[in-house]
Parts: C-alpha cells; structure tokens; sequence
C-alpha cells in the first residue's frame, strides 16, 4: 500500500512522428515527482513541454514507453485507479447535442450513479459551477467558460479524490478564472488532491502547495512553492514616507550608513513567473553552449 | 506470459487471428450458402457468359447485394418501356432483370409476353410503319420472345408458366401449330401443368400437315382414357381426322357420344391401395 | 462536500466490475441520442415517401405483379439503408468522438475501451431496429392494404365470371397472398438487421485504426462488395485451372479474410415468395453472432493499446 495519491518514477514517454525509426519526439524525460494525498500540485512550463502529455499518462490514456506510474497505489490505466481520478482536459469538448445536464448526467451515470443520487449530484455540481440557468442548453450555445466550469462539474461527478486539470483556466475571463481558484481551494479544504497545469503563473502561486517546473521533458525545479520562491542571498527593505529625493538618498545612505526607518526586514520573495522565466532562459543559454 | 504476448506486433496478432476464423467458418459458410442456395432464399451469382452481357450498372448491383432492388426498379422500366411501346429498350431492360433474378419466373413470363404477345400486337395495328417493316419486326420480337423463353427453361427446366406463354406465342401470333405441339407436351409431363395441355398438344398436332396419323392415334387414347376424355373439341377433332386419314367406319367412334343419354352410372371412386396402385 | 475525508489518504477500495452491462448501455443509448440528433431519423422519411409512390404506380400487370414488385422496391431500400447506415454511422461514430476529444473523458471514466466499443456497436444496432421496424410496419401496411384490395376485386370479378370455379378463384387468391404480406417478410428484414450488424462490427474494427472516417467508409463499403463475390470467386477458383498463381493466391485471401456476406442475402428469396426453414435462420443469426464477437475482439485488439 502507498501513501501517495500519485508517484511517477522515471517516466519517459516517446513519440514516433513518422515511419522511419529516427523520428521521433521525446515529451516527457525521465521525470520523477509525488503527489502527496490532499495537495494541490502543480505543473508548469512552457508550450509542448510535456505537461499534456504526463497527466494522460498519469490517467492512462497513453502508457508511459518507459517508468512507473502509480496512482493510489494502483497502475495507472487500472479502471480502479480512474475511478478515483476526475479529469477535466485541455480545451474540453463534449457532445454539442446535449446539454449541460445531460452532460453531467451521462457522465454520472457512467460511473456508476443513478436515480435520486445522480440527480442531487447534478443540481450541487451546477450550483458549484454556477451553471444552474444554462443546465438545460445545449452545449453546442456554451462559451468557453462555460465549457470549461461544465467540464470541471464532469471531472468531480463521482466525488473523485484526485482531480487532474489540464488548463482549467485557458480561455476564461479574469472574473471566471477566479472563480475557478476559490473552486481549487474549496477542493483542497475537502481533501482532494488536485494535479494542475496553468500558464497562469499567479494563480498557480496563489493555490499550489507544490510546484514543478518542467521544460522539454524534464522537471528543472520542484518543491513547496514558499522555498522556490525564496532568494536566500538578498535582503528586502520596505519603506514607508519615502520621497524620490529620499530613494535617492537612501541609495547614498546604504552605502554610508545613515538613518533611515527600516520597517521590515527579510527574505524578500520573488514571483513564480520571474522564476519560470529566468530558468527557460537559463536553459536555454545552458543549451545553447551545449551545443557549441 | 502476459507480457510476452504484448510484445508480439498487434498486426500480427489481428491478422492470425483474421485468418484462423476465416479457414474455421469456410467449411460451414460452404455448407450454409449450399443450403441457402437449395432452399433458393440465395440466389447464386451469375455465369460468366450471363456477367458479360449484364451492364456495369448490373454487375455492380449484382456485387453489392443489390439485386432485389435494382431489379424491382428495373420493373418498373420495363412497365414504362411497354406503356410508352419502346420494344427494343423494354427487352434490354428485361436482359438485366433475368441476368440479376435469373430464377424468378415470373421476369421471363413477362419478357415473353410483353415481346411475344404486346409487341407483335403493337405491329400487327402500327400504321406509321410500312408494311413489310411491321412483318419484320414482329417476327423479330416474337423470335426475341422465344429466345428469352429458351435462356428461361435453361435456368428453371421445369418451369410451366413459362412454356404457357411461349406456346401462346406459337399458337396465336406465329401460328406454329407444329412448335405449339411440342411445347404442349413438353408441358404435359410436370405435375403443375393445366388439365388442357395434353389435349392442346394433340390439337395443334392435328393441325400440322403429315402429322394427321400420330396426332389421331394421341387423340383417340386420349378418348379411350374414358368419358371425362369426351369434350365437344375433342371429338369434333377426332372426326375431323377420320375423314381425313379415311379411317374405316367401324374403328370410327360413335356418332352419337354413347355416354350423353345414359344415365351416368355413379362410378366408384378409384380407390387408392398402399403404394400408389390404384384400382380404376 | 465538507467532510474532511481521512479517505482520501486511504488508498482505493472502490471495486468496478470487470464488464458492465450498465456502461456498456449508458454509452449505447447516448450513441442513439447523438445519432438521432443528427437527425437520421429523417431517412424514415424519405423511406415513407418511396412507398407513397410505389403505392401510387399502377404498372400493366397481375395483381401479384404488383404486389411483388413494391416488395422489391420496398426491402431492397430497406437493406440498403441497413448496411449503408451501419457503415456511415458507426464510421463517424468513433472518429468523431476522438476527434472532439470526448473520449478523453470518457475513456478517463472508469470505462474499460470494450464497454465502450460494445457500447457503441449496440447504439448503432439499435437505431437501425427501430429503423427497421418503422420501415416494415409501413411497408406491410402498404402491402397489406393493396392485397386486401386486389383479393376483393379478384373474388367479385371471378364470382360474376360463371366460367370460373371454386377452385379457379381460391388458386387465384393464392398466388396474390403468395406475394402478399406474409410473416416470413419478417425474417426478411431480420436478414437485413444481421447483415447490418455484421457490417457494422467490421467497420468498427476498421475504425479503430483507420486515420479518417473516409477512409473507413470507403474500406467497409468496398470489403462490403467483394463479400458479396465469396461464390463467383469460389467458382473462379473451381472452373478456371488456367489462373496465375497470384490470382489464385487473391480468390483464397479474399475467402479468408472478407466476410461472407452473399449468405446474407436470404431475405431475397423470402422477399420473391420463397419458404424458409427455421433452422436456416438459426444458423444464420448463429454466425452473425460469432462475426460479432471475433471482430469486437478485433478491435479491442486495436484499441487497448491505442493513444489518444
Ligand atoms: N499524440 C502525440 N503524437 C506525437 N507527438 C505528441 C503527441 N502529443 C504530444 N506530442 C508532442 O509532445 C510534446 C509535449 O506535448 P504536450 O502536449 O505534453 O505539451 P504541453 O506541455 O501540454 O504544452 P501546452 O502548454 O501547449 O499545452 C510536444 O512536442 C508535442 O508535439
Ligand atoms: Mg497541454
């Protein structure tokens, strides 16, 4: 028995592009990392970095050519490990010709639910996603938020204990997408586990206990998202009442030594997406001189 | 062992698995389609010789499974060609009928009658064509007629609608009496065949020049077979042959029908014995 | 929803049984859903109107005639949306899923991919029944009533008619309710509804590596047409001694691969007025379940280890 809700261990995953044995594209390399039950996991990176394509493995969808994925314990692609796992894809589409409701429906049904059950379900799952006025249109009318908050009502139809969500906020408006992460934070307050992937940086800051950052198939840095965003060496000072003359002053006075009120003092902190960036850009120089 | 079998190719597994139920229900597949093909639910594919005169259009139908449709379709043509008398399209739409339902009757009794019996009809009354013109085409239709009753009994022998309308052709548009004969008693011998065939036969033999003698000796069995032999043609016939042939007037029949007033004794039933003998 | 649940730290316990007829349905009746709205319905149309005309046309001929010429028209447009419709829809039916991404999620249900494929396959099959069923019940309304009309009209001209006897007029009726409606008709339109089937399961087994709905469209449509030549290339086969090597290599791959669909042409001797035997139709319904299972198998084959 494990205690992890997922453990991939020395995943690769390779496609061949076309006949010839030579072409093929590496989307995910060697890439380990745990999630732990009850965290909000998240994934970052840039395009075609592999993120797609390691939540598909971790649900089964494709197998991983090399590596172990485990989830609750189970293989993943074990239609009992699914049956924990809600999934809500990138830019999600589902049958045009039916609507929301019926949306919900076929998917509860699908796992197993029926009668009174699913239909209580369906009502709390629109309320949660706020869908309640557009359950009886048909899918074909929805915008994309809201094809996007009824495919996150599909993904936790069976009171699933992991969620993976691909993207969950592309598309949305900033008013949606908050929606979205209060729903995020709700799902940790009950427990679930969320994996996510967003290009939303800030928002991944806001929700993710965990962060990974992957480029090219392989995970750069990972950990609790408050290390990854400290910077050890450096020294925050906020002022308050400081005039343009006085910043200019206090730039003279750090070096003599003068008599401005420090209010606080500490590790400052950066922001994810300055991270994200400088270590694509890092990478990216590493590689350039590989290649020299 | 699981994951030995997963490292086989897929395609090969599909394609061994493909080809071991394919040669697995061959053998029954023949039986079956045997069988089918006897109970003629199926109707087996043409000949070669029959696939090369059918049109694409046929042929294609004929592949796809399509030839009840096509062929109903078809009729419905061959109705149009008659009611508009466009004979030579009429018996080109029935080459294909008979070509895709070969052995349904019912298309070669309908190409006969419509070639044989509507066609000639239709030149016998055309007045827009010359004369000779009309001769020739209704005896080219009537052939045609006969052509598709032959290719008709080559698929389905025993077939007597078929030969009804053939020797109708015979008897009223080419007065052949000597093929309206033949055709007759060929009729006889199936079990299906109308009452009248076995004297028709001998009637229209009677009618053929220096077949008096065979067709007299035909009819007077037909006579001797007893009194439900003794129909006014019959016997109008029979007499007819004797002063013909100068049979002597003892061998004549009666002049009077010896039965007509006599009370007709209520004859037994012949009383049928195991095994089919029956006593008269 | 507010539970802190200590579950969640538990590992999964849940069991899913291996093959459930309930999934396998919930997939089959929302492939019927999507079918009907796309609105195929609307052929049963098109079909009724078929039968307005052929009931109007009054071709030169026998009653019988006629009779049996609307059943021609009639079954045959019957079998031909069978096969055809289970060849368009169950070719569009699983691209279009991929294609849409919805099978991402439902594949990422606890689905397995044969629930799915069985689903699908009976969503189809059910459409083309009731279908099926539809057409048949106008079709032997149609039949019916003409037949009812021409015996009437047959029994009061033959009765007026002194020179026909009993006999005469009860042959007469007997060859119009020959082709008339009959209940061996219904075995006729189950032979269409097995072939369909069979049809149906190839091409979902073309469909499960086939890149485009074209491509197997076209695949199913031509193994379609060479199943029908089994006989014609048995006899090849037989009569033709002078074949090359290759083309007798051919007529053999063709027997063993393609389907025989020619065995399920039955209904057209039922369809001229022929008898059937039970046992026949056994054995015919017998086979089709066996196509079925082989290339369900088939596609699982294929489809277990496919990628989305
Ligand atoms: N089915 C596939 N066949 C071939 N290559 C693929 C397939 N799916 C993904 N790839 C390749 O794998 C790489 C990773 O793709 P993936 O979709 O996982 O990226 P991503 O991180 O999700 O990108 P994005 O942020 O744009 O969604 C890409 O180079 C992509 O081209
Ligand atoms: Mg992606």
């Amino acid at each position: 028995m494990s205690d992890l809700a997922v453990k991939v261990k020395n995943m690769t995953k390779v496609f061949s592009k076309g006949l010839k044995k030579s072409d093929y594209v590496v989307a995910v390399d060697n890439l380990s990392f745990e999630i732990k039950p009850g965290e909000v996991y998240g994934l970052i990176g840039p395009n075609g970095s592999g993120k797609s394509t390691t939540m598909k493995v971790v649900l089964g969808l494709m197998s991983p050519t090399k590596g172990d994925v485990k989830v609750f314990g189970y293989d993943s692609g074990d239609i009992r490990a699914r049956n924990e796992i809600g999934f809500l894809p990138e830019n999600p589409y589902f049958y045009k010709h039916l609507t929301g409701k019926e949306t919900l429906k076929f998917y509860g049904k699908l796992c197993g639910f029926r009668g009174r059950e699913l239909k209580d379900r369906i009502a709390e799952l629109l309320e949660l996603v706020d869908l309640e006025s557009a359950a009886n249109r048909r899918l074909g009318g929805y915008s994309k938020g809201m094809l996007q908050r009824i495919g996150l009502a599909q993904a936790l139809i069976q009171r699933p204990r992991l969620v993976i969500l691909d993207e969950p906020t592309a598309g949305v408006d900033p008013l949606g997408s908050r929606q979205i992460r209060d729903l995020i934070l709700k799902l940790k307050d009950d427990g679930i586990t969320v994996f996510l992937c967003s290009h939303l940086l800030e928002q991944v800051q806001e929700v993710c206990d965990q962060v990974g950052i992957i480029f090219e198939g392989r995970m750069r840095r990972e950990g609790p998202l408050e290390e990854l965003i400290q910077i050890e060496e450096q020294t925050a000072m906020t002022f308050s009442g400081a005039k343009p003359e006085l910043l200019a002053k206090v730039r003279e006075l750090i070096e003599a030594d003068a008599g401005a009120t420090i209010v606080e003092e500490g590790h400052p902190k950066t922001t994810l997406e300055r991270l994200f960036v400088s270590l694509s850009h890092a990478t990216a120089t590493e590689e350039k001189e590989d290649e020299k | 062992m699981v994951s030995f079998f997963r490292k086989i190719p897929r395609t090969i597994v599909v394609l061994v698995v493909l080809a071991a139920f394919g040669l697995a229900r061959t053998p029954f597949e023949n039986r079956l389609g045997e069988q089918l093909i006897e109970a003629k639910l199926v109707v087996p594919p043409p000949g070669m010789t029959v696939l090369d005169q059918m049109g694409q259009s046929a042929l294609m139908a004929t592949l796809g499974g399509l030839r009840p449709l096509v062929a109903g379709f078809l009729s419905l043509r061959g109705y149009e060609n008659f009611s508009e008398k466009n004979w030579d399209e009429l018996r080109q739409t029935y080459q294909v009928i008979t070509a895709l339902e070969p052995l349904e009757e019912s298309h070669w009794v309908n190409a006969i009658w419509h070639l044989g019996i509507n066609a000639t009809a239709n030149m016998e009354l055309d007045r827009k064509l010359p004369g000779f013109e009309r001769k020739r085409r209704f005896h080219n239709y009537a052939q045609q007629a006969i052509e598709f009753a032959e290719k008709g009994l080559e698929q389905i022998p025993d077939s007597v609608p078929i030969r009804k309308q053939l020797a109708e052709v015979y008897r009223e548009k080419l007065k052949d009496w000597e093929n309206a004969a033949r055709v007759y008693g060929e009729m006889m011998e199936f079990d299906d065949a109308p009452q009248y065939a076995e004297r028709f036969h001998g009637y229209f033999l009677a009618k053929v020049p220096g077949k008096e003698q065979e067709a007299y000796d035909y009819l007077k069995g037909l006579y001797d077979e007893g009194e439900h032999q003794h129909l006014p043609t019959l016997i109008f016939e029979i007499r007819r042959l004797e002063e013909e042939l100068k049979i002597p007037y003892p061998r004549r029949i009666p002049e009077a029908d010896p039965d007509a007033n006599r009370a007709r004794p209520q004859k037994p039933k012949p009383q049928a014995l195991p095994g089919g003998i029956v006593i008269p | 929803m507010s539970q802190t649940t200590p579950s969640a730290f538990e590992p999964a316990t849940k069991t899913v049984s291996p093959l459930s007829l309930r999934r396998v349905m919930v997939i089959a009746s929302s492939s019927v859903t999507q079918l009907v709205r796309m609105k195929t319905f609307y052929f049963l149309l098109a079909f009724a109107a078929i039968i307005v005309v052929l009931m109007s046309l009054n071709p030169p001929t026998t009653p019988a005639g006629v009779l049996s010429t609307i059943k021609r028209i009639s079954f045959g447009t019957m079998d031909v949306f069978a096969w055809l419709f289970a060849i368009v829809s169950t070719a569009l039916l699983i691209p279009k899923d991929i294609e849409d991404r919805t099978l991402y999620t439902i594949l990422s249900k606890p689905v397995r991919r044969i629930e799915y494929l069985i689903g699908k396959l009976l969503g189809v099959l059910w459409v083309i029944a009731v279908s099926l069923l539809v057409m048949y019940g106008v079709c032997a309304l149609a039949l019916w009533s003409r037949e009812t009309l021409y015996i009437a009209e047959e029994l009061e001209a033959m009765n007026a008619d002194a020179r026909y006897s009993a006999e005469n007029v009860g042959a007469q009726i007997a060859l119009i309710e020959q082709q008339g409606l009959r209940p061996e008709l219904g075995i006729a339109v189950l032979a269409s509804f097995l072939k369909a089937a069979v049809v149906a399961s190839v091409t979902i087994f073309l469909s499960t590596f086939a890149s485009s709905s074209l491509f197997s469209i076209i695949i199913s449509v031509l193994v379609f047409i060479i199943g029908h030549a089994h006989t014609m290339a048995t006899s090849f086969w037989l009569y033709q001694t002078d074949n090359s090597l290759f083309v007798q290599l051919l007529l053999k791959v063709v027997k063993i691969f393609i389907p025989n669909f020619q065995l399920y042409s039955f209904s057209h001797g039922i369809i001229q007025g022929e008898a059937v035997a039970y046992s026949l139709v056994w054995q015919m319904t017998g086979l089709t379940g066996v196509y079925l299972v082989v290339f369900l198998f088939l596609s699982l084959l294929v489809f277990i280890d496919k990628e989305f």
